[in-house]
């Protein structure tokens, strides 16, 4: 198609300034969500029964090291019929609506607000003020299908679609300045739009997992674990092949 | 020392063991006053973390005026902060004031119950003035919350056995055996709590911890000493079968012999004190 020559003024007028509003706005969309961030009130039970959690965990995995009668009455105390913690501790299930629970609702508002606002109305403004003309032209070619999407403004129906307007190239700027956020901002900033789309189509997820499911299905793995004795026959593992003692093992991290 | 090191280097040498949670007091102390008193534009906003650590390592070396002097910098930069109430706390307590020290942590714990570190700071009070039941019964309120904090298991190990209630001592450290399976020094210790409490059974199974301990470190002395005295025990046992007394002789005779070859290698000159020793235990162990 056509090589269109474009007015050197566009780029130091349109490509640059676009460029470094996009920065600074990301820069400053960081620092706001920094200062509305609140702290997060940690919840006593919530982390005693993730340790629970845990510490049954380690009992199934590493249960084998002990001797019989304690792995019993670990495992009686998690998940006897009528004394054992599993069973007798009933936990309300986390609030998963987001529109009943308070706190939650606010930081969803604070999310939107810092994050998906800014971008809709500076790209709606640069759209607005930079119409009428394409900005710069995609090294790939592109199909007609892209034409309405990507040359707003621009009302050339025969116009290669690889010729686009300044809006693309705000969007183009929004995932491309992504890397120079991490570099400048360190990891897991919050100018990084991306990221929060990603959890917004992760949502569906379980936030936290809800205790009562959890104390049940960890009831149902302990119940079937068996307890074979790791050191039923250690000594003779240990003397067996080794009667004189330049045979046996030894780590020399320390010599 | 510290007047002919750098101020970088000083710096990055603090900035370093905060990270790695390094507890040398003396130097910290040494170190973090001389930054501190010659360099406090310069540091800018790492004074307040560097407060933190010079209080914790005065606190440590008993230099009470120096952490006097840095926890009221903090607490005055930052008023509401539970850290810097803590760092409040620990300097009462330094000063011997129990009471308002169990006040200030109360307080903090009213504001954010999830806060562990607090809670511990009270376990410390009661270690403080020597009690050591309420320590455990506070240690034990914290443990029931934070089941998987292995130093908490630790701490609660060492006050049982200062209390001499070995069978519970034994349960902690089957705890700690539970996270850390593969560390000797647990298994080890486990092993010579059941040898304190006796009875053929616990020495039974004594042995086979003490085992374990070498199977995993086999230059751990204390284990094969420990399995040594465990077969012997149970070799020379009045109830014992014919069968356990001939494996029990096989692994106590075993165990001597490693342990022969380990003092030669290391000390020469001490192999005839250990055959006098090992004499001894022949002829003492006939009952």
């Amino acid at each position: 198609m056509a090589e269109l020559l474009l007015d050197t003024n566009i780029r130091f007028w349109v490509v640059l300034p676009i460029v470094f509003i996009t920065f600074f706005v990301g820069i400053i969309r960081h620092y706001v969500s920094l200062l509305l961030s609140s702290q997060k009130k940690v919840d006593l039970q919530k982390v005693s029964d993730g340790q629970v959690l845990m510490r049954s965990k380690l009992l199934r995995e590493n249960g084998k090291y002990l001797p019989k009668r304690s792995f019993q009455m670990r495992k009686h105390y998690f998940n006897d019929e009528e004394t054992g913690f599993f069973k007798t501790q009933n936990r309300e299930p986390a609030m998963q609506n987001p529109m009943a629970d308070p706190s939650m609702l606010t930081e969803m508002m604070k999310g939107n607000l810092t994050n998906i606002l800014p971008m809709i109305v500076i790209g709606g403004w640069i759209n607005w003020t930079f119409s009428g003309f394409v900005i710069t032209k995609v090294p790939f070619p592109l199909t007609l299908r892209f034409k309405p999407m990507l040359q707003r403004g621009v009302e050339l129906a025969s116009l290669d679609a690889s010729w686009v307007s300044s809006a693309s190239w705000y969007f183009l700027n929004v995932f491309g300045l992504r890397s120079v956020y991490s570099l400048i901002l360190g990891e897991n900033n919050a100018a990084d739009q991306t990221r929060l789309m990603q959890q917004q189509m992760a949502q569906p997820m379980a936030m936290a997992p809800d205790p009562a499911k959890a104390f049940k299905a960890e009831w149902e793995t302990l119940e079937i674990v068996d307890h074979k004795w790791m050191l039923a026959n250690v000594e003779d593992e240990l003397i067996g092949n080794t009667p004189y003692p330049s045979d046996v093992y030894v780590k020399n991290k320390y010599q | 020392m510290a007047a002919t090191m750098d101020f970088e280097d000083v710096r990055d040498k603090l900035r370093k063991w905060r990270e790695d949670k390094v507890r040398n007091s003396t130097e910290t102390a040494e170190l973090g006053e001389y930054l501190l008193a010659n360099y406090r534009r310069k540091l800018g906003d790492e004074v307040w973390p560097l407060f933190e650590q010079v209080s914790i390592a005065s606190l440590d070396c008993g230099k009470l005026s120096l952490a006097r002097l840095c926890i009221h910098a903090v607490r005055e930069q930052f008023p509401q902060s539970s850290r810097s109430k803590r760092l409040h706390g620990m300097l009462e307590e330094a000063e011997g004031d129990f009471e308002s020290a169990k006040e200030t942590y109360e307080e903090i714990l009213k504001g954010d119950p999830a806060n562990g570190l607090v809670m511990k700071r009270l376990v410390a009070i009661h270690k403080g003035k020597n009690d050591i039941p309420s320590a455990i019964k506070e240690l034990n309120k914290y443990i029931a919350s934070f089941m998987s904090d292995s130093e908490a298991w630790m701490e609660l190990a060492e006050l049982y056995i200062q209390e001499q209630d070995y069978s519970k001592a034994a349960f902690c450290f089957e705890e700690l055996i539970l996270y850390n399976p593969h560390h000797h020094l647990y298994h080890q210790r486990y092993a010579e709590i059941l040898y304190t409490q006796g009875g053929i059974d616990n020495l039974e199974i004594a042995r086979k911890y003490f085992a374990q301990a070498v199977k995993l470190n086999s230059n751990n002395i204390r284990a094969l000493y420990g399995m040594l005295l465990c077969a012997y025990h149970i070799a020379s046992s009045s109830k014992s079968t014919a069968k356990k007394k001939t494996e029990n002789t096989k692994y106590a005779s075993w165990a001597k012999v490693q342990l022969d070859y380990k003092y030669k290698q290391s000390e020469p000159k001490d192999e005839e004190v250990l055959g006098e020793m090992f004499d001894r235990l022949a002829i003492t162990s006939g009952n």
